[in-house]
């Protein structure tokens, strides 16, 4: 069962598009990372599915459902923001979670443990760091031991300790079943913790799928020679690559992993009587095929 | 229902601004009427001979007249209740929470209900203090006891929830909690001017052509719930020139009634469909 559908969904801030039609699903027990750059649209999306936004256009579902606020009680977000009442103490703020999403009290210390803040819970929220806010916000969204997480930016504001410490409860909400939907533009958060992810850029979903399908290795192979334009032409016949740019006046090809061999393309020109001046392999790790799909 | 105000008072029980204003609104009604009560009786007793046969046959805590004295009084304090209405539902949206609640599975719906009904139950809350002060003033007069005029009270009830229906829109619509008060006190500022010069206007008409419109200056949406508080008629009232008959009674609880439901309506409805 899908968690979440999202179809075609639109949102358009007067003549600025921040979604254009974004579709994606999200499958029972992944780790679904939305990933893009600042401003790509991550939290908005987000924001129409739990309903403080209105979408343009579009329409998404919640567990397999038309979305409903029930639905909303039975998932833990954490949107953008850190939302707590300033004049407040944490277990005070809680309780109030709690009452909203129909769960007992007694679940308040268990999150308190969870997030380390036992030793500030009587403390008012105005008087937190950054921190301790982002940890209480992360605590608020476990309340009720919900199955289904939804992490805005998890690790924002946190110290490095702090981060571990999340991605490693990230792991173990994921580990004991729980389907977990999180937006970073973190390339190397979503690469440790999630299984699926969907790449957004200036509104447009560029790509969705498991992270090892949208990230698939690939090797690039650089060359050159006095006459670009033949070359061009002969390399029509290798059948080795996926895809041929031009990039700085070198010609590039995209191959799948471990297809290229350096000494074939090498002969293979030769013999069509073109001489190499420029022949070299660069392997494309998960951080330049981000930016490559992201510029 | 009664879960949501459950909820809401999670909120408001800890909350310093609230207790604070809450407070001052109780003293500042029985102080207002007290301070009345002083000033007629200083007047009372230094007035001179003549005058003081005037005055005499009118005392404002009187049964029936402290009905209408108190509501009139305690009147303008209804900025109290209206700012505190302003105050806490603006900082949902400071503190973001408006989305936090909504997250966590309150439908827009019961969002701005309780919001709504919070309105409602301060209104309630304060004609219940002014019911209250009119009688302790009304029974200590030594007067026999009277129900008449007791209608008084009732428009006391429909301006305060006029000015709180008033600030629960401007908040909405606002958002933010400086310029939502600004906004308020700004708001009240001109619609007073204007009813002013259409109060005028209205005896102009009526001195030139004959046609009564009644003051039309509580046509206007604020207005119409003030105008139908006033001090009882009294000699010195009846010395003041400009004072238009009041058999526009119907139109004006009508178009106050009309107003209130529009502010609600109004914050419904931008609250349903906004971007939180």
């Amino acid at each position: 069962m899908p968690i979440l559908t999202a179809e075609n969904i639109s949102k358009n801030y007067g003549k600025i598009k921040a979604l254009k039609g974004v579709s994606f699903s999200v499958p029972e027990g992944c780790v679904f990372g939305i990933l893009g750059p600042n401003g790509s649209g991550k939290t908005t999306l987000l924001g129409i599915i739990m309903n403080v936004l209105k979408a343009t256009g579009g329409t998404y579902k919640l567990f397999d459902e038309a979305a409903t606020d029930a639905h909303r009680k039975k998932i833990g977000t954490l949107l953008e923001t850190p939302n707590f009442y300033h004049y407040l103490s944490a277990v005070q703020n809680l309780k109030i979670t709690a009452a909203i999403k129909g769960h007992s009290e007694n679940d308040i210390e268990r999150v308190l443990d969870i997030v380390d803040l036992q030793k500030r819970k009587h403390s008012k929220f105005s008087t937190y760091s950054l921190g301790m806010k982002q940890r209480l916000a992360i605590g608020a969204a476990l309340l009720g031991n919900p199955d289904v997480l939804v992490f805005d930016e998890p690790t924002n504001g946190l110290d490095p300790v702090g981060i571990s410490e999340i991605r490693t409860l990230i792991k173990k909400l994921s580990a004991s079943g729980k389907t977990i939907i999180m937006a970073s533009h973190l390339l190397d958060e979503v690469e440790k913790v999630c299984t699926h992810v969907a790449i957004l850029k200036q509104g447009d979903l560029l790509r969705t799928g498991t992270v090892t399908e949208v990230f698939t290795q690939s090797d690039i192979v650089q060359l050159n020679a006095a006459d670009k334009e033949k070359l061009k032409s002969i390399l029509g016949a290798l059948n080795i690559y996926n895809r041929i740019d031009e990039v700085n006046g070198i010609i590039e090809l995209t191959c799948n992993a471990g297809v290229a061999n350096l000494a074939e393309i090498n002969r293979f020109c030769f013999d069509k009587g073109i001489v190499l001046s420029h022949l070299q392999i660069k392997k494309s790790n998960i951080e330049s095929k981000f930016l490559e799909l992201t510029n | 229902m009664i879960n949501l105000l459950k909820i809401e008072w999670l909120k408001l029980k800890n909350y310093t601004a609230f207790k604070v204003l809450i407070l001052f609104f109780g003293a500042g009604i029985i102080l207002a009427n007290y301070v009345v009560f002083m000033v007629h009786k200083n007047i009372m007793a230094r007035a001179p001979g003549p005058g003081k046969a005037i005055l005499s046959s009118f005392s404002p805590y009187n049964f029936t007249n402290t009905w209408q004295t108190t509501s009139y009084a305690s009147g303008w304090l209804l900025i109290l209740p209206a700012m505190l209405l302003i105050i806490v539902i603006t900082n949902e949206y400071t503190f973001r929470t408006v989305r936090q609640n909504i997250i966590d599975g309150w439908s827009r719906q019961e969002f701005i209900s309780v919001k709504i009904m919070m309105a409602l139950l301060l209104a309630i809350a304060s004609t219940l203090v002014v019911f209250l002060t009119a009688l302790v003033f009304g029974l200590s007069s030594g007067t026999d006891f009277s129900f008449n005029s007791i209608s008084h009270v009732g428009f006391f009830f429909l301006k305060a929830l006029s000015y709180n229906m008033f600030a629960v829109l401007i908040s909405v619509l606002v958002k933010k909690t400086g310029f939502a008060i600004g906004l308020y006190f700004i708001y009240l500022g001109t619609e007073n001017f204007l009813s002013q010069l259409l109060d005028v206007w209205s005896l102009k008409i009526k001195k030139d052509s004959g046609h009564d419109l009644g003051s039309m200056g509580d046509y206007l949406p604020i207005n119409a719930a003030d105008g139908l508080l006033t001090f009882p008629d009294n000699p010195l009232k009846s010395l003041a020139k400009g004072t238009l008959p009041t058999d526009y009674y119907w139109i004006v609880l009508s178009l106050a009634i009309a107003y209130l439901l529009l502010f609600i309506w109004w914050s419904r409805q931008k609250f349903l469909k906004a971007d939180l």
